[in-house]
């Protein structure tokens, strides 16, 4: 049998067809479900748009200066990041573990860092997908204003990175596909509600506003709102600082869990 | 010459508490075809997981010709190719995908993998089944599939844990013809298998487990020399060979 020679790269720094291959493939499943993937929320965001922007938001003068479309669609775009790299992470994880092809990736020379980066490479890739098809649906409703670009990308990178990895997280917990939807359901879901999507603090009675500068949500929605039309009702500063240190700690804590193969190996 | 793979002292307890692996110290040398045999729950694919990455290690040591598994896992990984006993594959992929996606986490560039992928799937008579989901192959295609996965980086040490279960005769007398050749062009091959007929076509080496501990181990020749294999099986792993004959009588 005359046979193909197979090079394996010499002494590998970094496998970079490794990472790349780990990218592709999540890539490839998810233009499998492109309908859940991609098509629900810009649906779900297209109404929201529709309705509070344009119907209800017609009824409103102004609210902090702004049109109140252009004031929600900061905080409907950080819904909807969120969410993307959180599901993202949590299935592609999970259904790794599920059905067993995480050994795959366990028996072949991928470094943890590797894993680790190729997973969050998706992550982005499914957030970006996802802001940019409601930025589209937005601009339709003429309600998108960008005035910092960088800082923009700041918060959406560094947000769907922090979800991501919290998502991973859960994605080596999780035992079953219930467990995966508990964090979603108790805590990011609420909290991104009452984290001024919709409303300003100062529209909330004064014994709730701590439940605004207590919650991590307030801060992502204030950043992208900071970036998109100029408004901030958080200190600029804390959440820049809030949110890097939380990703510090995430990542230390999902590469931790890599090192010692939680949920990875037997 | 160092040793195609060297397990000493392995001891594998997962955190159900079951222990596994007691013990275990295991050579196989370089070129050699090697049955590493043993009663259903012995702890033959929990060995197996240890060598390759998918159990963590409770305490002692593997190396890979001389590479240690643990420490240097990523030089350790590339030298070796695994057929699992169960399928571990996303199977809503069709071969090719299933193929490819091993061979790039192994970082082989994309012309060298499509022409391996050829010839794999050429070799695995996989080709009328390209486009098909790994889930609508039949269980000997499915077989085949893990197999070429397993050879997608050229291992120079092939291990492979009942690779022959659920598979035609057909299919298994092509199976050894090519293992044979495999090993003969200088593939190590570490071969778990209840089918003692295979081991004795195809092994040099023997090694018994049993309760997670080496009961036997040597060339074939010692194993056959006497009442055979069969006997030598049954001996080593505590049943008793006259008592099983005179139950099936
Ligand atoms: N993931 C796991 N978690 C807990 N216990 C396990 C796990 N995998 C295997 N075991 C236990 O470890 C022991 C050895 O199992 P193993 O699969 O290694 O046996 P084996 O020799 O491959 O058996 P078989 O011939 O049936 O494949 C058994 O008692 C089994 O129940
Ligand atoms: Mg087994």
């Amino acid at each position: 049998m005359s046979s193909v020679a197979v090079k394996l790269p010499v002494k590998m720094i970094i496998n970079w067809v490794g990472l790349w291959t780990i990218i592709r493939r999540e890539i490839q499943r998810l233009l499998r479900v492109p309908i859940q993937a991609f098509l629900a929320p810009w649906i779900s965001a297209l109404m929201f748009i529709f309705i509070f922007g344009y119907v209800v938001g017609s009824r409103i003068a102004t609210i902090g200066g702004h049109r109140y479309l252009e004031f929600v669609l900061p905080g409907i775009l950080m819904m909807n990041i969120v969410n993307a790299a959180f599901l993202q992470a949590t299935s592609q994880v999970y259904f790794q573990r599920f059905m067993k092809y995480v050994e795959e990736a366990l028996v072949a020379p991928l470094s943890y860092a590797e894993m680790i980066i190729g997973t969050l490479a998706a992550v982005v890739f499914r957030s970006i997908s996802t802001a940019f098809g409601i930025l589209v649906i937005a601009a339709v409703f003429g309600g998108v204003k960008v005035v910092s670009i960088p800082e923009f990308i700041f918060w959406v990178l560094v947000v769907s990175l922090i979800f991501g990895l919290l998502g991973m997280a859960i994605g080596l917990w999780a035992k079953n596909f219930e467990q995966l939807t508990v964090l979603n359901i108790f805590f990011i879901t609420p909290l991104s509600f009452v984290g001024g999507v919709f409303n300003t603090v100062s529209m909330l009675p004064p014994w709730l506003k701590w439940l605004a500068w207590g919650n991590p949500f307030f801060y992502f929605i204030n950043g992208l709102r900071h970036s998109m039309i100029g408004f901030n009702e958080a200190p600029e500063p804390l959440g820049i600082v809030l949110s890097l240190t939380f990703l510090v700690i995430l990542s230390a804590g999902v590469w931790r869990l890599f090192a010692i193969g939680y949920g990875l190996r037997e | 010459m160092t040793p195609a793979l060297r397990v000493s002292d392995l001891r594998k307890v997962y955190r159900s508490g079951t222990v596994a692996v007691d013990g275990l110290s295991l050579t196989v040398e370089e070129g050699d075809f090697f049955g590493f045999l043993g009663p259903n729950g012995a702890g033959k694919s929990t060995t197996i997981h240890c060598i390759t990455g998918i159990a963590t290690i409770t305490s002692g040591s593997i190396e890979v010709f001389g590479v240690d598994a643990v420490k240097d896992y990523r030089e350790a990984r590339r030298l070796v190719g695994l057929s699992p006993q169960e399928f571990n594959v996303d199977v809503f992929a069709t071969p090719v995908q299933i193929v490819d996606w091993m061979g790039g986490y192994f970082g082989i560039r994309k012309p060298e993998r499509k022409l391996r992928i050829a010839e794999l799937m050429e070799r695995f008579e996989l080709t009328d089944h390209l486009k098909k989901p790994f889930r609508a192959l039949s269980g000997g295609l499915k077989r085949r599939v893990i197999l070429a996965r397993a050879l997608i980086n050229k291992p120079k040490l092939l291990i492979l844990d009942e690779p022959t279960a659920g598979v035609d005769v057909e299919l298994r007398l092509d199976l050894w013809r090519y293992l044979g050749e495999l090993n003969r062009d200088g593939t190590t091959i570490l071969l778990t298998t209840h089918y003692l007929e295979e081991v004795e076509r195809l092994c040099r080496n023997i090694a018994i487990v049993n309760k997670g501990k080496i009961v036997r181990q040597g060339p074939k020749a010692e194993f056959l020399a006497g009442d055979g294999l069969e006997a030598a099986y049954l001996g080593a792993t505590g049943a008793k060979p006259d008592h099983v004959a005179a139950g099936a009588a």
